[in-house]
This record gives structure tokens, sequence and C-alpha cells, in this order.
């Protein structure tokens, strides 16, 4: 168990800078999950703690040691890969053992049993002979995770592990890392574009922007109360509209371009000139009604749900709405929110 | 016309070819090899294998092109690792200077070797001048001379042969075992060196073969004392005009050459499978 320390880590290739100085404290046990688009910097981070890039600037220590400029041998890790990066010369089962024949850990007695155990534990057991090429992808997965866990490291980073399985499959493979997560206790560190994932695995979720840590905090916080513009828009994918405050009988209310208003929480004061985020599963839609009035421009079937793009105020607001009333393209529609659920963004 | 005839058509000029330039002098060959003043005999193998100079060749064709082959190998394989790691620029030139010497005539290049080697040359000068060797000392006429001018010109067979595997190995899979407790000399040992083997199978195959049929490089450097089996061939037909035996020692180069052969294409059989 080990707390891992990031001390402001800085990662530049020649004058691009990629990141500028992240701090992070990892308690032992946690579950993180740094989330952000292609390209944010999130994979270079995993890869520094792992020690496959040397920072620019900055300190890592796990478990109250410095490991900064120690190689990725000697940092008690492990790290499961985007492809797996299973040994294809070697089966299953020798796949799995590897790391505690690397790390000298056991007899050789106690190694196969730690192998077999980590295998059982990824329910693969009965594929122990067969070679890394033989299996699909979903058994390659369990294979990598099986090998990651196997030495009980200090750290366990996981690069975008889900991202090459099919959607029921990455389901089940959540469900799994959730279970073997609350069973081992593994500190782990996980990568992710996908902020489903993000925000239902992990204990704490990092949003990382363009080397930068836009928010961080619990998955709940994180979606109910995004801090900026890019966070709520990347978590979840609000609805971004410009609006000014007003008051109308002692209630704050916001003003669209239209002049069409709406109603606020109370308490909410008047900061005059912001941006509302809407998320889109939070809005409703009627036909008629109180709340704000535009009209249906596109319908998205989506199964379950129709997804409508509304135009109001010049904007276009995305809502997701059950298929109890089918609006058509031209409909007129009113749309309203619990006051509570909207978000103001300084703009 | 179907496929089926298309195809033969296609390939039947280059099976003529092949049946004309390799097919028949090899059966010409081995039809000489035992034909004596009066019919068939086995005469020339019992000549060449029980007399001893004979084996002596043999057996040092066998020993140097082993040797060859496997500083080959020692070289080629940290080498093809090296190019395939560097930048491109870097790749390019490194190639380059590794086939350099193939672009040179064998005669022109071996020539080279017998300035540098002989008595008054460069080297032998530079390890008397150092006290590594005593006065006199050349390297022109040994064994080492042969092993070294034919390591020069089949070690980009086998580099080239390795680089084309370790090319492909995933760079993702040294990360990986590096993450696993690899030191970086352990991830080459237990990572790209197995990974490589094909790579190093089909070179070793290129350069044993090569060295063991090679005749211009042992010649020039090895001198007529010391005779590999090709030389000893060549001896036969010019010198000593005796066709039929030579005829025989090309039947025993060709199955041993035959007989290595086997283990290796095995060897590649369970790499792929």
């Amino acid at each position: 168990m080990s707390d891992v320390r990031l001390d402001a880590i800085m990662k530049s290739y020649g004058p691009v800078a990629v990141l500028h100085g992240i701090s992070l404290d990892i308690r032992s046990g946690e579950f993180i999950s740094l989330l952000g688009a292609s390209g944010c910097g999130k994979t270079t981070l995993l890869r520094i703690v792992a020690g496959l890039e040397e920072v620019t600037s900055g300190r890592i220590s796990i478990d109250g040691r410095d490991v900064t400029a120690l190689p990725p041998e000697k940092r008690d890790i492990a790290m499961m890969f985007q492809s797996y990066a299973l040994l294809p010369h070697l089966n299953v089962f020798e796949n799995v053992r590897f790391p505690l024949r690397m790390r000298k850990i056991g007899t050789r007695a106690e190694q196969m049993e730690m192998a077999a155990a980590a295998l059982a534990t990824v329910q693969l057991g009965h594929l122990a002979d067969r070679r890394p090429r033989q299996l699909s992808g979903g058994q390659q997965q369990r294979v990598a995770l099986a090998r990651a866990i196997v030495s009980h490291p200090k750290v366990l980073l996981l690069d975008e592990p889900l991202s090459n399985l099919d959607a029921r499959l990455r389901e089940d493979m959540q469900v799994e890392l959730i279970e073997l997560h609350k069973r081992l206790g593994l500190t782990t560190l996980f990568v992710t574009h996908d902020q489903d994932e993000a925000l239902s695995l992990s204990d704490r979720v990092v949003l990382l922007n363009n080397g930068w840590v836009e928010q961080q905090g619990s998955p709940s916080e994180i979606y109910d109360r995004p801090a900026t513009e890019f966070a709520s828009n990347f978590i979840g994918s609000a609805n971004l509209i410009d609006a000014t405050i007003v008051e109308r009988d002692g209630r704050p209310m916001a003003m669209l371009a239209d002049q069409q208003c709406l109603a606020l929480a109370a308490g909410e004061a008047a900061r005059g000139a912001v941006r509302l985020a809407l998320r889109q599963e939070d809005m409703q839609l009627a036909a008629s009604g109180s709340g704000i009035s535009g009209t249906v421009r596109t319908r998205v079937f989506l199964g379950a749900q129709n997804r409508y793009v509304v135009e109001v105020a010049g904007a276009t607001i995305r809502v997701l709405a059950a298929n109890a009333a089918v609006y058509a393209t031209g409909d007129p529609v009113v749309l309203s929110i619990d006051p509570a659920r909207v978000r103001l963004l300084t703009r | 016309m179907t496929d089926r005839t298309e195809n033969m058509l296609l390939v039947g000029p280059g099976l003529l070819l092949l049946a004309l330039a390799f097919l028949l002098p090899i059966f010409q060959m081995l039809s000489l090899s035992v034909t004596g003043p009066s019919g068939l005999t086995l005469l020339n193998f019992v000549n060449f294998l029980g007399d001893p100079f004979y084996l002596g060749v043999l057996w040092r064709t066998i020993r140097l092109s082993l040797l060859i082959t496997v500083i080959c190998a020692l070289i080629g394989f940290p080498l093809a690792y090296i190019i395939s790691k560097v930048g491109s620029t870097m790749r390019l030139w490194l190639i380059a200077i590794l086939i350099l010497p193939l672009m040179t005539s064998v005669v022109v290049r071996t020539f080279g070797w017998m300035v540098l080697l002989s008595r008054s040359g460069l080297i032998p000068q530079v390890l008397q001048g150092l006290g590594l060797a005593h006065r006199g000392f050349a390297l022109i006429q040994t064994e080492t001379a042969i092993v070294i001018g034919m390591v020069q010109v089949l070690l980009p067979f086998m580099t080239l042969s390795v680089l084309g595997v370790i090319a492909r190995i995933d760079p993702v899979l040294e990360e990986a075992a590096r993450t696993m407790g690899c030191s970086f000399l352990q991830t080459v040992r237990t990572v790209v060196l197995p990974l490589s083997l094909p790579g190093i199978i089909a070179g070793s195959l290129l350069a044993f073969t090569l060295s063991a049929s090679s005749f211009v490089t042992p010649n020039l450097l090895g001198g007529a004392r010391i005779q590999v089996l090709a030389t000893s061939i060549y001896n036969s037909v010019t010198q000593t005009l005796d066709w039929p035996f030579a005829s025989a020692q090309a039947v025993i180069l060709f199955a041993g050459i035959i007989l290595t052969l086997i283990p290796y294409v095995r060897l590649m059989g369970d790499g792929r499978g």
C-alpha cells in the first residue's frame, strides 16, 4: 500500500510543453482516473509515473521514496497497456509469471502458485497453455490484467485498457475492475478518454486539459459541479448558452438573448453576463407549459430515448427525452429544467 | 485458357532455366562423382574420406564456417538492434556503411585485406609497434585472415536478416518488460532476442552456406597452404585435372550444406508454429 505523490511535474518535447506542472496526491488504495481528450497529456503523465518517460522537472515519489530518477524496473509498479503487450513467445501462464521471474519474487513453486492464482482471478486458468495470439481480445485483456496484478505492485497503472473492447465486454470488464480493486485495494491510476468509464470506476477523477489539471474531485462532484466551461462541456457534454442574470419578483432569472427567462435557484447572486451549462439529460421537453420555447430542428432516434436539437434564442440546445411523446422537425416545444440543475459559469 | 494452365505457362520459363542451369549440372556432378575408369565406383569418396589431409580440409571448412557464422551473429544482432532504434537518417547511413563492402568487387576487397594483413601491412605493424606481436608477425595466410575477410562480407547478410525481424517487434513489448522488472539488458535477452530468433536463424543459414562454399576470399587470404573445400575442389579441377574427385568433393560439400539446412528449417518451422 502506498501513496503516490506527483510534485509539479513538467514535461516538454523540445519547445512543446505537454504537462505544465501537475501536482497530485494519490492516497493509498485509491482508484484515480486521469480523464481527458487525446493529446491532453494523460498518457504522458502515466508513462512518467511508470518511468517510461523522463520528467523535464518535478518530483515523483511512491511510498515516500523519491523515484524520479529510477528506471521503470526499480519502481515496483505494474502497467497494463492499451495493446496489452503480451509477450508472443511465451504462453499465457509464463506471461503472467514473467514479472515474478524478473523481480525474483518467491521461489519457483511460489511463483507458479501466485501466477495460477492471478489467472484464476480473471477466470482464465483453463487457457494457461495457450499462446497470446490464440486468444480473443477480451481474453488477452484479462491475461494482461492478471499479469499486472500478479506481483501485488505498489501502484497499478492502466493505460486505456478497455478501449479496444466492444461495448458489451467493456461493461463486463468495468464491473470486474471495480470488484478487483475492492478485493486487492491496489493504488490505481487509470487513464481514459471515456467520461462514463472515469465516473463509474474511480474514487477520484482528475480532468486534464492541454497539460493542466482542469478539475479534480469525486465522480459526483465532477459531474454535478463542473468548475469550468471545459469541464461542463467535456463531462456530460452540456449545452452552453450565454445569458444575463436579472431579478424578477425578487427571484434570480437567467435572461437569454431573446428576452426569454429561465428560473434559477434562489440565492444565485446577480453576476451580470454568465454562461449557462444545461445538461441534455436534465431538461424536459413538452408541447406547452412553462419554460422557454423553441423549435425542434432535428430528432435523432437512440432506442430508449430521442435526442432533439432545439433552436432557442438563436442557439441550439440538445435535449435527451424519453420516447413518450414524439416531436417532428418544426414543432414548437417548451423546454424546462429544475433550477437546481442549472450551472452558471463566468463568461 | 484456365487459370491453372495460365499459371503453368507463366512459371514455365523459370522452371526451364532452373532445370538447365541448376538441376542438370548437379545431376552431371553426381554422376561424374561415381564414375571410375571401369564404370560405377565409390572410390572417389573412399579416397576423400580415407585421407587425413582431405578430412582436415573438410573439418576446417566446417569449423571456419561455424566460427564465421557465430561472429557474424554476435556482431550482427546488436548492430541490427541499434539500427532499428536510431532515427531514420542515422539508419540510412548505417545501412549504407553496412552494405558498402558488397558494392566493391570481391577481388578488390580481398586485395585490400591482403595489404592490411601482410607482414608489412598496417595491422601487423601496429600490433608489433604495441609490443603485442613478435617481429615478422603476419596475419595473411592464416585462418584468422579468412575469418576476418569472410565476416566482413557476410555481416550485411546476417544484419539485414535480423533487422527485418527486429524492426517488426512492437516497441511496447520492451516497455512492458521494463515495467515488469527487466533491466535494459534483461529486456534484450528475454524479449528482443527470442523474438528475433527467426532472423538470426535465417541470417546464420545464409552466412554458413555462403562461407562453406566461398572460394575467392579463402583462396587469397588463406593461401595455398590453408585449403578449404572450395579451394580444394578448384585445385583438383585445375591442377590434378581429376574431375571425378572434384565432383565427389562437391557432392560432399553439397550434402554437408543440405544436412545443416535440415535442423535450421526445423527450427524455423517451430518458430512459426
